[in-house]
């Protein structure tokens, strides 16, 4: 009898405190998963006494995204008395997928915006961050916000295909803390936004563009890079997937969809030890989509020509983003760590004096190219007779004679 | 008005007491089953002896064409009595291939109780009993709940001496032994262990015996009997007796290594010592192929973490760890819930609350009936639920996984105590959060590990012996390969199997 009282006593008390009563919880932090708050993005602007922040949340998939603001003295005061707001609800910031942060303030509270993703527990390492550039975040992400169109929807769409058409990466809290605390500086995506015309009603009055990479620095300050060191850049940190190119050729022009570049990059060293150089080798594969004009893409001169032309272009964006981060005496391409894995021993003296020895250290780049998708061109045999056709060469050989 | 009236206490049975007529006849006074009638031995009507037997445990045309036929023949007995006439019939002069000598009322009487007829001599104050039991028993028919499709098809049945030969014919070892004890003070039940002499660790043999002697009981009428009275820990809710009905996985184990129990009246083989890794097998895994039969073994193992922690999982995560739920699904749960009156403890709690009443009342009631009470209840529970808003989708998908993983526990008692473990994992989800399901699955494997079976760690070979084994409980390799049996068992050949 005893036992079955303090088993009631027991389970009356588990319950009760686990919210079938009251509310009262042992832990703090219960919800009640009903008043949810989704909150999927943050915009966050500079503010004359702080910080304004801008948040999209949604109630459930069928609800409609609302948006709530508030200024604080800092991100953390400004998005942490959201709960004080009176929105009826509890709003939960643990599934922000991205931050969209302004010029301004990522120009000089950059590392805070970091600091508070890292340290607050219900955030989460792999949120995006993405610079709003010629405009506010606040702005964009109100503009992003259509009736059926929730402006985290249109940034997780850009977040999915930016890569696959080459236009950008978007660099998560996790990598850009990583290389600023690897190498004093970090790439971060630019969005900013573009006025359209509305294809249909429900959708909102701004669309969202990919502007390229920023460079920020550790402890403040911003540069901004051109498209084409972007793709750069891309290409050296291993973040390149696709990228949609024409080549102009003498009689028409080609589309061709880059869809591997390797970037393979190797330390050279003198006799006596120095480092040299550092050698890059692109080994870029491309399919043909389509070709215009006169092009023949039977006649290997203009393949070879096709070719010749991808590699120029993929090797200057190449230089150009090395060029850049050398100008910049900062080691955003992370050519330090990948020397050092290479060659850890020889290239010890010379990555003791990185920032240094870094500015004036000679890049060599070279890109090789191959076009496929060449089921509509028949390479001729080598040893093919003049004017022969190749499958009578296969037929030949495969007889013996 | 009866607790006032208590029944007068029954005489004691002078066991050591002469065999008479009277005397027996005093010990199943008002039994009316019992049968007691005069013969005269070869129709000498000064010759009477008082034959008696128990009506329904004796087959009625044996006693006559075995017993009184024989008895009564002039040839055989015309003038001889008493002593001689005793002596003639444990010589063979009747038809019964077991006669004993009984000097002693208690004797006689088990006898009497044990499907013998007994011949009373009551100037030699002594008896012969017959042995002439009935055949009306069940016979042996195919397993009911432990089904194969390619298997032996002979299930135990309630009587031992048909079990017994069961195995027999299956171990057709003259090193099999069979040892008997009569258990219980009143019903006094025959159990048998089982075991292979010479291969069966002796001090398993031993530790089986001591502890089915030591079984103070009125009968062991019901498997509970037997299994909380043998097992090193009776207050667990954890299976630590391996039972089954078919007699192939019986012996099967018995060739592991282990030591058997057959129980008269109960259609069970009952095996110690009994490990978690054991109640994970099911008989079909030694007639299908071995890939498929590990694959399954392997999905059985998932569906035990499936049914303990699914309900208390969505509890914890749903309550205090929003985070760890992907945005697209917990965007679902806020869409599903937002209409449910009870909070998501109290949902799950009254979602298992139901399922459990599903099961009981489909368990108990006549199968056509069962099955249409599941099927109403799924309906009731699970649609009507949903459509009426007082339990949200989710909360019955994750029920329903909990429920139908916990029906691929191939044992019945162990699929129990997960159900009960379940219910403590809830709570825990429910006060602590994730913490709560931790603390509580860390309780949970201490209790395991802590377990022993005859000295066998109950969750060997995951803890408490070598790392190698851990294959043979997981996966099932192929009948070609020499197996290493179970090195805790302990057998004379050292784990290997003699091929």
């Amino acid at each position: 009898m005893k036992k079955t009282v303090l088993a009631a006593a027991a389970l009356s008390l588990a319950l009760s405190l686990g919210g079938c009563s009251s509310g009262l919880t042992i832990l703090s932090n219960y919800r009640r998963i009903e008043n949810i708050e989704l909150v999927r993005t943050v915009a966050a602007d500079k503010e004359a006494d702080g910080v304004n922040v801008a948040v999209c949340g949604t109630a459930g998939e069928e609800s409609s995204a609302r948006m709530y603001e508030n200024t604080g003295k800092s991100l953390g005061a400004a998005l942490g008395e959201l709960a004080l707001l009176p929105l009826g609800r509890d709003a939960v910031l643990s599934h922000t997928e991205n931050m969209l942060i302004g010029e301004e303030l990522a120009r000089e509270r950059l590392g805070e915006c970091l600091d508070y993703i890292e340290r607050f527990s219900e955030m989460r390492l792999d949120t995006g961050i993405l610079i709003v550039r010629d405009g506010t975040a606040r702005d964009l992400l109100h503009g992003l916000t259509g009736e059926d169109t929730p402006a985290p929807d249109v940034i997780a769409g850009l977040s999915r295909n930016i890569a696959r058409v080459g236009d950008g990466y978007f660099f998560t809290c996790r990598e850009i803390a990583s290389s600023l605390a690897d190498n004093g500086c970090a790439l971060v995506q630019c969005v900013r936004a573009q006025k359209e015309e509305k294809l249909f009603e429900a959708r909102g009055d701004l669309n969202i563009a990919p502007a390229g990479f920023a460079v920020v620095r550790e402890g403040g300050g911003l540069d901004f890079l051109s498209d084409e060191e972007t793709l750069g850049a891309m290409l050296l940190l291993r973040k390149y997937k696709s990228r949609i190119v024409d080549l102009p050729l003498p009689e028409g022009a080609l589309t061709v969809s880059v869809d591997s570049a390797a970037a393979s990059i190797r330390p050279r060293f003198e006799r006596d030890g120095a480092l040299d150089r550092v050698e890059i080798r692109l080994e870029l594969e491309a399919n043909v989509i389509s070709v215009s004009g006169e092009a023949d893409l039977e006649d290997r001169t203009v393949r070879e020509a096709a070719e010749a032309e991808l590699s120029r272009l993929f090797r200057r964006a190449a230089e150009s983003a090395v060029a850049r981060s050398q100008a910049l005496g900062l080691d955003y391409l992370d050519l330090e760590s990948i020397i050092h894995r290479r060659e850890p021993l020889k290239a010890a003296p010379a990555l003791k004096n990185w920032a240094d020895t870094f500015p004036g250290l000679p890049v060599e780049v070279e890109a090789e190219s191959t076009l496929q998708r060449t089921y509509d061109i028949v390479d001729p045999p080598e040893d093919a007779k003049e004017g022969e056709d190749p499958w009578e060469k296969m037929i030949r050989l495969l007889r013996g004679s | 008005m009866f607790r006032e009236k208590k029944a007068p206490p029954a005489p004691e049975l002078a066991e050591d007491a002469p065999v008479t007529a009277a005397a027996v006849e005093a010990v199943f006074r008002g039994c009316y089953d019992f049968e007691a009638r005069t013969l005269h031995l070869g129709g000498d009507t000064e010759n009477p002896v008082t034959l008696c037997f128990i009506d329904g445990l004796v087959s009625g045309s044996d006693v006559a064409e075995q017993v009184i036929k024989p008895l009564t023949d002039p040839e055989r007995f015309a003038g001889v009595r008493d002593a001689a006439a005793v002596s003639r019939m444990l010589g063979g002069s009747v038809y019964v291939y077991t006669a004993k000598h009984r000097e002693k009322l208690g004797d006689a009487a088990g006898d009497l109780l044990n499907g013998f007829c007994a011949l009373i001599f009551d100037a030699e104050r002594a008896a012969v009993t017959f042995e002439v039991k009935s055949q009306q028993r069940r016979g042996v028919e195919a397993p009911k709940e432990e089904k194969v499709v390619k298997g032996a098809k002979d299930a135990f049945v309630e009587t031992m001496k048909i079990n017994s030969t069961l195995v027999r014919r299956k171990l057709r070892n003259p090193h099999l032994k069979i040892k008997e004890f009569t258990l219980g003070t009143r019903a006094e039940t025959s159990v048998t262990l089982v075991y292979i002499d010479g291969f069966t660790n002796p001090e398993l043999v031993a530790e089986a015996s001591r502890r089915v002697e030591r079984i103070h009981t009125e009968g062991a009428l019901t498997s509970a009997v037997i299994e909380e009275n043998i097992v090193d820990n009776y207050r667990s809710p954890f299976p630590q007796v391996i039972s089954t009905e078919r007699s192939d996985k019986f012996c099967m184990n018995i060739l592991e290594g282990r030591v058997g129990l057959l129980v008269d009246g109960l259609p069970l083989g009952f095996l110690v010592p009994g490990t978690f890794s054991q109640f994970m097998k099911v008989p079909e895994d030694h007639s299908g192929h071995f890939i498929v039969a590990s694959a399954l073994t392997l999905l059985r193992y998932i569906s035990v973490a499936l049914t303990l922690l699914a309900p208390a999982f969505y509890v914890a995560v749903a309550m205090y760890h929003q985070e760890m739920i992907p945005t697209r699904l917990l965007q679902s749960m806020i869409e599903a819930h937002a209409s449910v009156p009870f909070s998501t403890a109290m949902e799950v709690i009254l979602m298992l609350l139901a399922f459990e009443l599903l099961q009981e009342a489909g368990i108990r009631l006549p199968s056509p009936i069962g099955e249409t009470v599941s099927i109403i209840g799924a309906l009731i529970v699970g649609q009507s639920a949903v459509e009426a808003s007082v339990v949200s989708p989710v909360v019955v998908v994750v029920i329903a996984l909990a429920g139908i993983a916990g029906y691929t526990m191939p044992n019945l008692d162990m699929g129990s105590a997960l159900r009960l473990c379940r219910f403590l994992l809830v709570l825990a989800a429910i006060a602590l959060g994730m913490f709560g399901v931790a603390m509580g699955c860390a309780l949970l494997v201490y209790h395991l590990s802590s377990l022993e079976s005859y000295g066998v760690p109950y969750m060997s070979p995951f803890a408490g012996s070598e790392g190698r084994h851990l294959t043979r409980a997981l996966l099932r390799r192929s009948m070609t390969v020499k197996r290493d049996r179970e090195p805790e068992l302990g057998t004379a050949d050292g784990g290997e199997a003699k091929l």
